[in-house]
């Protein structure tokens, strides 16, 4: 019998849109720095330092919490995590914790996602990012010693613990992916930048023990993480297997879990309140200053672009999963107000050459299209100057020189032939060309649309189909 | 030459202001004194003669060009307890895990020292990581005491005391979380201050216990005492404890009629040539014309258990950076399994450090948090409910600062709670937060005996006033023949 | 009672090496120290808060980016390149 899955996650963000980190003033983007250069006192945790809380990363935790629907405390706390680990500068880490009493900066919230399914939110809380360990040649074991690099030690995180109601996988993935565009909308966190969002996962099966896999490098591979781990979890039952609680990592390379350590070495973490950061009192304006300048949130803009913009439901989810998709979309809308053609523009024709994948900075990286490329082209359709497919065509081209589509219609003469007598020319052309087909044609009706793609050919997708396919078939039944 | 190392913090800058000396002949005396007496008082981890010489130097070049801006500290000698940051020198904590670190930066307390013209003449001797009440923890020797070297000078800022007892240096900056400061103080016969919690930065203290300590100044007066305040008290945006003020301590006593309560329990509970010297002192108080009564404080007894579980809570947890990767000694780590060189470098901290951490981390594990650390916090405010209602009907509170006298090296070495014990009269001041300050009263078997002066929060002044007033009346020796 | 297993677990947690003789001469001593602070359990103390220092949001740090001015970490020995050494992962 297979047992259902419980799943909870642990989703870390880094509040990418900080300056510095979050105890001290360090630049908080540590990418491509040389090593250990992007430190102080306070993030390598040299003896004597203390931690100085930022004001901006309790603000944009803050708006995290509230856009995810969480309760705001009007006080938050800081927490020593106890344990020790070469990444870590002071073998402690500083976060939040609520088991004495609400500290974090957010509670019992909610989050929907794909259209319908609810998400519980546990909490929000800030904490620290530790260091980074290197290993050479990407294996730890064949070497007697470790790298470390402090600068990431101290930036700031936003962790998200869900309640463990997460079934499928593959809800799992929806929700990840909304969770990503909130945080994007939010402009908190850049989810292109590397190792700017993880997430750790509880897993159980039946009433059985959990199982914590951590080490998922992308949203992409919790999925497959989770299915893999359910799917052995469920093996061992079935042939009456112990499934021990233990901390798994995954292996990207062989797609597969494999034991890290077991719960019961587990640490006892001896959390106690932080005696360097003082209680913070958040204020009466907190969250209404919070609730002012709050970007708008995917399902607010979902909703507006129905009403607004008349799309549909299915159109409008598909633009805001991804904010430069919205965003592009709203501009070119405002340079050429046809939203539903834009709309479809973009989904059907452009999205087919976004590259999503989690490396690159913009998911238009490499190509030269910009809404205003867009908003022309559709105009351009909408004004009977070319047809759909040579749009499809013309967009291609732009992609890859970023030249204005009227410009490129001038040039290349693509602008629709509706004049009967030039098609006329062209079906005439492919008669002679395709004589065989054409002796087909008599027979099989279905030819004439063979005969009619030569025709689009011919005239590079500028003919009206409608009226080549009238000659055509005029043509077919006049020689009979 | 006269000699200038007995000289107060006062008389130094005056007399370097008014050219009767200069800087460099007063910094030399004082080096001079260090190297030939600091042999029997084991009181300096570091002497740095080089860099003092140059600030001398710098202060009489500002002197004879008729600089402006001359400190309110120009000249004097100031050492420094050796678990305070002071960039380029080394901070040891008199600890073998801190051997060969040099600190990248100055703490504020010593930034604003220098910038008051004071002169960093060395690092000051201290029981490992300050946990301790005699300095005979240090991994650099015990520090002797003064009057009797066969004697311990008190912890965990013993050498800042001795020092300033065998004149060399003027004044001193030390940390108290339990009684460092106050212990080392009365044992030497020298006047010392916790001062209020949040009152000075922390920033650069190397934290034992962050929400009991502080750094405090310790000097031959009270006027010295007051005048180091002045130069490195106040809100420090880089420690979140400080609390929003500006000290400006003066130096003639602005109170009269001063209410005095005197702490019965600690006083009874002291040897008998203690509350003697107590009592005394409280005559003292009356011929001064302050209104005298006995009080009894009933939180008292939970006092002591209470301190323990914070300080070796938050020790157990400060003293975990200590892995050697980052700073430390010299071990590669190339070759070890990271637990195993994890312990192994934490194998070279000292008895007394260990054992703290380890009932620091039992009382903070699952299932003891509550039992200890929570109920220990939770006493502390009924510890300050406790002294503010007294501190609406006295002005300041007294107690001996010890309630033993000065003990031969290496007598309680072996007890652990008996040691603990000691710190009965000081930690009060240190889980409520108050000021206290440590001043001499007299002497038994020529061992000295301090007199503790305790005020409400942010009531400095007021202990500096009934202090100035009865050191003038008192008259009290406050530096051995050495 | 606090036993020999705790201290030696205890010592794992610190990352403390303990000696068998540490081990037996620290069990007596903290057994002791653990009893007296004991006294703890007799106050009743379910009405007090512990005591919270407090800072208005207002007062954090600004969001500004400043690069300390000496260096951090200049004085540690062992590296590769820009990296430091530590020892090797299990």
């Amino acid at each position: 019998m297979i047992l259902a899955a419980n799943i909870g996650l642990e989703i870390h963000c880094q509040l990418t849109a900080l300056q510095s980190k979050l105890f001290c003033s360090c630049y908080s983007d540590y990418r491509d720095k040389t090593p250990n250069n992007n430190v102080c006192p306070i993030c390598s945790g040299l003896p004597g330092s203390l931690p100085l809380l930022n004001q901006k990363a309790v603000e944009l935790a803050g708006m995290v919490s509230l856009a995810l629907g969480c309760k705001v405390p009007d006080k938050i706390m800081f927490y020593r995590k106890n344990y020790f680990y070469p990444d870590l500068p002071k073998n402690f880490q500083l976060t939040q914790y609520n088991s004495y009493g609400i500290t974090s900066i957010g509670v019992d919230g909610k989050l929907d996602y794909d259209g319908s399914k609810k998400a519980v939110i546990r909490r929000v809380q800030l904490e620290e990012d530790p260091g980074r360990l290197i290993y050479e040649n990407n294996n730890n074991n064949a070497n007697s010693y470790t790298l470390i690099d402090y600068n990431r030690a101290g930036v700031a995180l936003i962790e998200i613990v869900t309640e463990p109601n997460f079934t499928d996988p593959k809800h799992v993935r929806m929700f990840l992916n909304k969770i990503s565009s909130v945080v994007q909308h939010l402009g908190v966190c850049d989810t292109k930048l590397e190792g700017s969002v993880r997430c750790d996962a509880n897993v159980s099966i039946g009433s059985k023990r959990k199982v914590e896999i951590k080490n998922v490098n992308s949203f992409k591979e919790v999925e497959k993480a989770l299915s893999y781990e359910i799917t052995r979890q469920n093996t061992m039952s079935l042939h009456d297997i112990e499934i021990k609680a233990e901390t798994r990592h995954w292996d990207d390379l062989r797609k597969i879990t494999k034991q890290a350590r077991t719960k019961e070495e587990e640490q006892d973490y001896r959390y106690f309140p932080e005696p360097d950061i003082p209680t913070i009192i958040l204020g009466n304006e907190f969250l209404s200053s919070l609730k002012a300048i709050m970007p708008e949130l995917p399902d607010e803009r979902k909703i507006r672009f129905v009403t607004d913009y008349e799309l549909s439901e299915h159109m409008a989810q598909v633009l805001i999963e991804n904010k430069e998709m919205s965003d592009f979309f709203e501009l070119a809308v405002s340079i050429y107000s046809s939203p539903k053609e834009i709309a479809n523009s973009i989904i059907t024709d452009l999205m087919a050459f976004i590259d999503d994948s989690e490396q690159k900075a913009s998911i238009l990286s490499g190509l030269k299209i910009e809404p205003k490329h867009v908003a022309d082209l559709v105009k351009l359709v909408d004004q009977n100057t070319i047809n759909r497919n040579t749009a499809k065509m013309i967009l291609k081209q732009i992609i890859k020189t970023g030249e204005m589509p009227s410009q490129l219609v001038i040039k290349t003469n693509a602008s629709k032939i509706d004049d009967t007598g030039a098609i006329a020319e062209a079906v005439e052309s492919i008669f002679i060309r395709e004589k065989s087909a054409v002796i087909d044609a008599k027979n099989n009706p279905n030819v004439a649309n063979f005969l009619l793609g030569k025709v689009m050919q011919l005239t590079r997708g500028r003919a009206d189909p409608k009226i080549a396919l009238n000659l055509i078939t005029r043509k077919l039944t006049e020689s009979n | 030459m006269t000699n200038l190392c007995g000289l107060t913090t006062k008389q130094v800058t005056l007399g370097i202001k008014n050219r009767d000396f200069s800087a460099e002949e007063y910094i030399c005396q004082i080096l001079d004194r260090i190297e030939k007496i600091d042999v029997k008082i084991n009181a300096f981890i570091t002497v740095d003669k080089k860099g003092a010489l140059q600030k001398a130097q710098l202060i009489d070049r500002k002197i004879h060009n008729r600089e402006q801006n001359i400190g309110p500290l120009a000249g004097v000698a100031v050492g420094i307890k050796d678990n305070i940051n002071t960039n380029g020198l080394n901070t040891t904590c008199a600890s073998k895990m801190l051997k060969d670190y040099v600190s990248p930066y100055d703490a504020t307390t010593v930034k604003r020292l220098r910038e008051s013209d004071a002169i960093v003449v060395g690092k000051l001797n201290l029981d490992e990581f300050a946990m301790g009440s005699t300095t005979e923890f240090s991994n650099n020797g015990p520090t002797h005491n003064p009057w009797n070297i066969d004697y311990v000078a008190g912890g965990s800022s013993g050498g800042s005391a001795a020092s300033v007892a065998a004149l060399e240096c003027a004044v001193s900056l030390g940390s108290d979380t339990g009684g460092s400061i106050r212990c080392p103080a009365s044992f030497c016969s020298v006047v010392g201050l916790k001062p209020t919690y949040g009152s000075v930065s922390r920033y650069g203290l190397i934290s034992y216990a962050n929400s009991l300590e502080q750094i405090g100044p310790i000097g031959k007066t009270v006027s010295d005492v007051a005048m180091v305040m002045n130069a490195i008290a106040g809100k420090d945006d880089n420690d979140y404890t400080t609390l929003e003020w500006v000290p400006k301590y003066t130096l003639h006593p602005t109170k009269k009629n001063i209410r005095v309560g005197l702490v019965k329990q600690l006083v009874e509970g002291a040897d008998q040539a203690i509350s003697k010297c107590i009592y005394n002192a409280m005559d003292l108080f009356s011929k001064l014309d302050f209104e005298c009564e006995e009080i009894s404080m009933n939180s008292i007894r939970y006092s002591l258990p209470s301190y323990y579980t914070i300080a070796m809570a938050e020790a157990s947890s400060n003293l975990a950076r200590y892995d050697n990767i980052r700073y430390g000694f010299d071990l590669n780590p190339d070759g070890y399994e990271w637990n195993t060189y994890f312990s192994k470098v934490r194998s070279n901290f000292g008895q007394e450090v260990k054992r703290r951490i380890i009932i620091g981390s039992y009382v903070l594990s699952a299932g003891y948090y509550g039992k200890y650390y929570l109920k220990a916090q939770m006493l502390r405010s009924l510890l300050k409910r406790e002294l503010k209602s007294f501190f609406k009907q006295y002005d300041i509170l007294i107690a001996p600062t010890m309630p033993v006298l000065p003990f031969k090296i290496g007598e309680k070495i072996d007890d652990p709670l008996k040691m603990y014990l000691i710190d009965i009269d000081t930690v009060i001041a240190n889980l409520s937060g108050i000021p206290a300050m440590s001043i001499p009263a007299g002497f038994h078997n020529d061992l000295p005996i301090g007199l503790q002066i305790m005020a409400n929060e942010l009531q400095e002044q007021t202990i500096l006033d009934a202090a100035m007033l009865f050191e003038k009346a008192s008259n009290i020796q406050r530096s051995p023949d050495l | 009672m606090v036993s020999k297993q705790e201290i030696r677990q205890l010592g794992k947690l610190s990352k403390l090496e303990l000696t068998d003789q540490e081990i037996e001469r620290y069990q007596s001593q903290i057994e002791e120290i653990i009893a007296y602070f004991d006294i703890l359990d007799s106050i009743s103390l379910n009405e007090l808060e512990p005591i919270h220092l407090i800072k208005n949001f207002s007062e954090l740090r600004k969001d500004c980016q400043e690069l300390f001015e000496g260096n951090a970490l200049k004085n540690v020995k062992y590296r590769k390149d820009d990296y430091i050494k530590g020892p090797r992962l299990a």
